[in-house]
């Protein structure tokens, strides 16, 4: 993925880079609200990594104004403004995802490769996934591994839709909050690890090799590699 | 009365001390110091709105008598001006009659004996062209009556007070009348002039006097609109000054100084108690602030000092010590991050940010997300999570904070209640429409006399300090309580004294 990264603090801008590039991603980098503008004009990027809080131009009104010209390469905002309001108003300047200082990298990267991989679909919504022998639809609620059906609680079907969805990249904990449960805080309790457990106790613990993996310091990932 | 105060102080001033040129000079500074702060004084009061308003009623009420004075004038001399040129008309036709039926020797008889009536009616019948007087009772034709054409006309003339025959005693008297040309033929050589006129004077002198009432009014109501105009702008003027005066002890950092109310209910105490509500406010604001700062400088410090040391020493060490004294500072870094991140939302929540987001939520339903998410965590600490909501009616608020706390208070639980087997969360409607969210467990509670401050920031009881976490927990929980005017006590759990239970009043709709 080519990802343009507009961040005015330098050691961090460089830091989220190299963290990017290790992950096999060509990263460009702007220092100005400016400059971000012009190089997101000038190039063609599958993500938008855009700070908030920029000199010149703020990240809001850039990206604004790349949508007004039709851009529709998906952005996430980094913001030390975490508060609701602030999401909100994120996403309302077309913010595809919103991500609070201060972040791990972990989390940086499996987002903004969920953002690129959601260009990457195809237009016409799938309601089928597939991940080595286990399968999902969406619309009938069914799942299957190795033909056989496994019956799953509405909130585990949610979890497990979101990870086949996102399979072969990581999710993170966070991420599983917001999307499957649509909560913006952080537990003190290991919440999630336990639906998780839950959900690989109903899909893995029968069949001989395990999908749902466990990434450490990261989140989880489905994939069919070993 | 402020010019003659300084003036006489100065005065005392001079007397009582020995007065040098200087001295004089100084004092005369003084004087026309407080002239100048006397007039100014006045013309801040004449540039109130208040007496501008004043101007504009004084204006529209002089109007209103001058329209007033001016209709009373028609109505009562008018007309009466009216009834007498009538009067006169009436007159002049009576004669021409005479004149026509009855011949001029008749008039002449009737004029002669009307002229002998002294009732304020004037007359004269004079022939012409000759210009001979044949009879009337006035000394001379008036020099208006050669001007006047066919119409009235107003004109003086003496009248004899008494009939001495040394020296006649006259006053000179208005009156009013007009002159006709009397003659038998339209073409004739020869014709009379027959002059009427009524005398006027007592009805001027009753219009002057009208009118001198009339500008006495008019001038009362300038000076009374006038004064009573500055007497209120002063007192207006009076009271906007103590609020200016507050303001400036504000700006000068006095933030706990308050406007005075007057309990008058009036405009201007509404708007005293409504930027007294606004100083409040910003006090409660800028405390938030300062003990933010103190909490981050108290609980951020210790652990950047730790974080220093153990580098420094790791400097020094071998690798496996190095190694461990990273992962010990990013462990560091990270209750660093969460406490920041609670101390954050604890002030923004407090400042009444994100009230706006604060609408109708069903707190049962958040109760129920809020079970299924931490049930299996329950679970897997040893604990039975007990679900006990029934349908509750909507409250104000807000579901990302609402859901916090009680994702809050669930984590305390697990956290706290050691040795305990079952968590109760439960979402109740109370009879007043007020709803009741709670979370108790079968752990071993909080001690009455420590329940009081347990909601104060930072406080973690002693023998927790070393659970994980930021200690931000209930205060958060606390935060959101307030901004939701809720209600948040703790508790015995069981009947029998023990477990704690934390819960929060949200009032119903219609109160809150």
């Amino acid at each position: 993925m080519r990802i343009l990264v507009v961040e005015d603090d330098g050691e961090a801008a460089a830091y989220v880079a190299k963290g990017l590039r290790e992950a096999g991603h060509v990263v460009d980098h702007a220092l100005d609200g400016e400059i971000g503008l012009s190089m997101a004009g000038a190039g063609d990027y599958d993500a938008y990594v855009i700070d908030r809080m920029l000199p010149k131009l703020d990240g809001l009104s850039l990206l604004t104004q790349r949508r007004d010209h039709g851009d529709e390469t998906p952005a996430l905002f980094l913001s030390a403004l975490g508060e609701v309001d602030d999401r909100v108003k994120g996403l309302q300047a077309g913010g595809d995802d919103y991500l609070v200082k201060p972040y791990a990298l972990s989390e940086l990267l499996a987002r903004v490769e969920a953002l690129g991989r959601r260009r990457a679909a195809p237009s016409n919504v799938t309601t089928r996934y597939e991940v080595a022998d286990l399968e999902i639809d969406v619309i009938t609620r069914t799942v299957r591994r190795a033909g056989r059906k496994i019956d799953l609680q509405p909130r585990e079907f949610r979890l497990l839709e979101y990870l086949m969805r996102n399979a072969g990249t990581v999710v993170t904990r966070t991420m599983l909050l917001e999307n499957v449960w649509e909560y913006h805080f952080d537990p003190q309790t290991n919440v999630i690890d336990v639906h998780i457990s839950r959900l690989r106790s109903k899909i893995d613990k029968d069949f001989p090799k395990p999908l749902l993996k466990t990434i450490r310091g990261a989140g989880y990932t489905i994939s069919d590699e070993a | 009365m402020i010019q003659s105060l300084a003036a006489y102080a100065t005065g005392l001033f001079v007397r009582n001390k020995k007065t040098t040129p200087a001295r004089r000079k100084k004092a005369a500074r003084a004087a026309k110091y407080a002239a100048s702060t006397a007039n100014k004084g006045v013309l801040r009061l004449l540039r109130t709105t208040s007496f501008q308003f004043t101007l504009i009623y004084v204006l529209v009420f002089v109007a209103a008598v001058t329209i007033l004075g001016l209709y009373l004038y028609r109505a009562t001399l008018g007309v009466v001006a009216v009834q007498m040129d009538r009067a006169i008309d009436k007159d002049m036709e009576v004669l021409a009659e005479i004149f026509t039926e009855k011949g001029e020797k008749t008039l002449l008889e009737e004029l002669d004996d009307r002229a002998k009536w002294r009732d304020g009616s004037l007359y004269m019948l004079i022939r012409a062209p000759s210009g001979a007087v044949l009879a009337g009772n006035l000394n001379g034709l008036p020099p208006e009556a050669f001007s006047a054409d066919t119409g009235f006309f107003n004109f003086t003339y003496e009248r004899d007070i008494e009939r001495t025959e040394a020296a006649p005693l006259v006053e000179t008297r208005q009156a009013r009348g007009k002159i006709r040309r009397f003659s038998t033929t339209p073409d004739a050589e020869s014709f009379f002039l027959v002059f009427v006129a009524r005398d006027s004077s007592e009805r001027r002198v009753l219009s002057q006097r009208l009118e001198g009432i009339i500008m006495r009014i008019v001038i009362t109501t300038i000076t009374l609109g006038l004064v009573i105009g500055l007497l209120f702008s002063r007192s207006i003027l009076k009271r906007v000054d103590a609020v200016n005066k507050t303001a400036r002890a504000i700006r000068r950092g006095d933030l706990s100084r308050r406007i005075e109310l007057t309990g008058g209910g009036d405009e201007l105490e509404n708007l005293a108690v409504n930027l007294n509500a606004m100083l409040d406010q910003i006090e409660r604001l800028m405390t938030g602030m300062r003990e933010v700062s103190d909490n981050i400088a108290h609980d951020l410090r210790s652990p950047l000092t730790r974080i220093r040391n153990r580098l420094t020493d790791a400097l020094a060490s071998d690798d496996a010590a190095k190694e461990e004294a990273l992962n010990a500072t990013l462990r560091d870094a990270e209750r660093m991050i969460s406490t920041f991140n609670a101390l954050l939302s604890i002030a923004r929540i407090e400042s009444g940010e994100g009230a706006g987001a604060m609408e109708e939520v069903d707190v049962c339903a958040i109760a129920e997300e809020l079970a299924e998410l931490y049930e299996p965590a329950a679970q897997d600490a040893g604990f039975e999570l007990n679900l006990k909501a029934s349908a509750t009616p909507p409250v104000k608020g807000s579901r990302a904070l609402i859901s916090q706390a009680i994702a809050n208070l669930l984590d305390n639980a697990l956290k706290y209640a050691e040795g305990g087997s079952r968590i109760f969360l439960s979402a109740r409607a109370r009879e007043d429409g007020a709803v009741v969210l709670s979370v108790s467990d079968d752990g071993p509670g909080v001690p009455r006399q420590d329940r009081a401050h347990i909601l104060e920031r930072y406080v973690r009881l002693e023998t927790s300090r070393t659970t994980h976490g930021s200690g931000l927990g209930l205060s958060l929980v606390s935060a959101i309580a307030r901004a939701h005017n809720a209600r948040l006590s703790l508790g015995d759990a069981m009947k029998s004294g023990g477990g704690l239970r934390v819960s929060l009043v949200f009032p119903s709709l219609e109160t809150s």
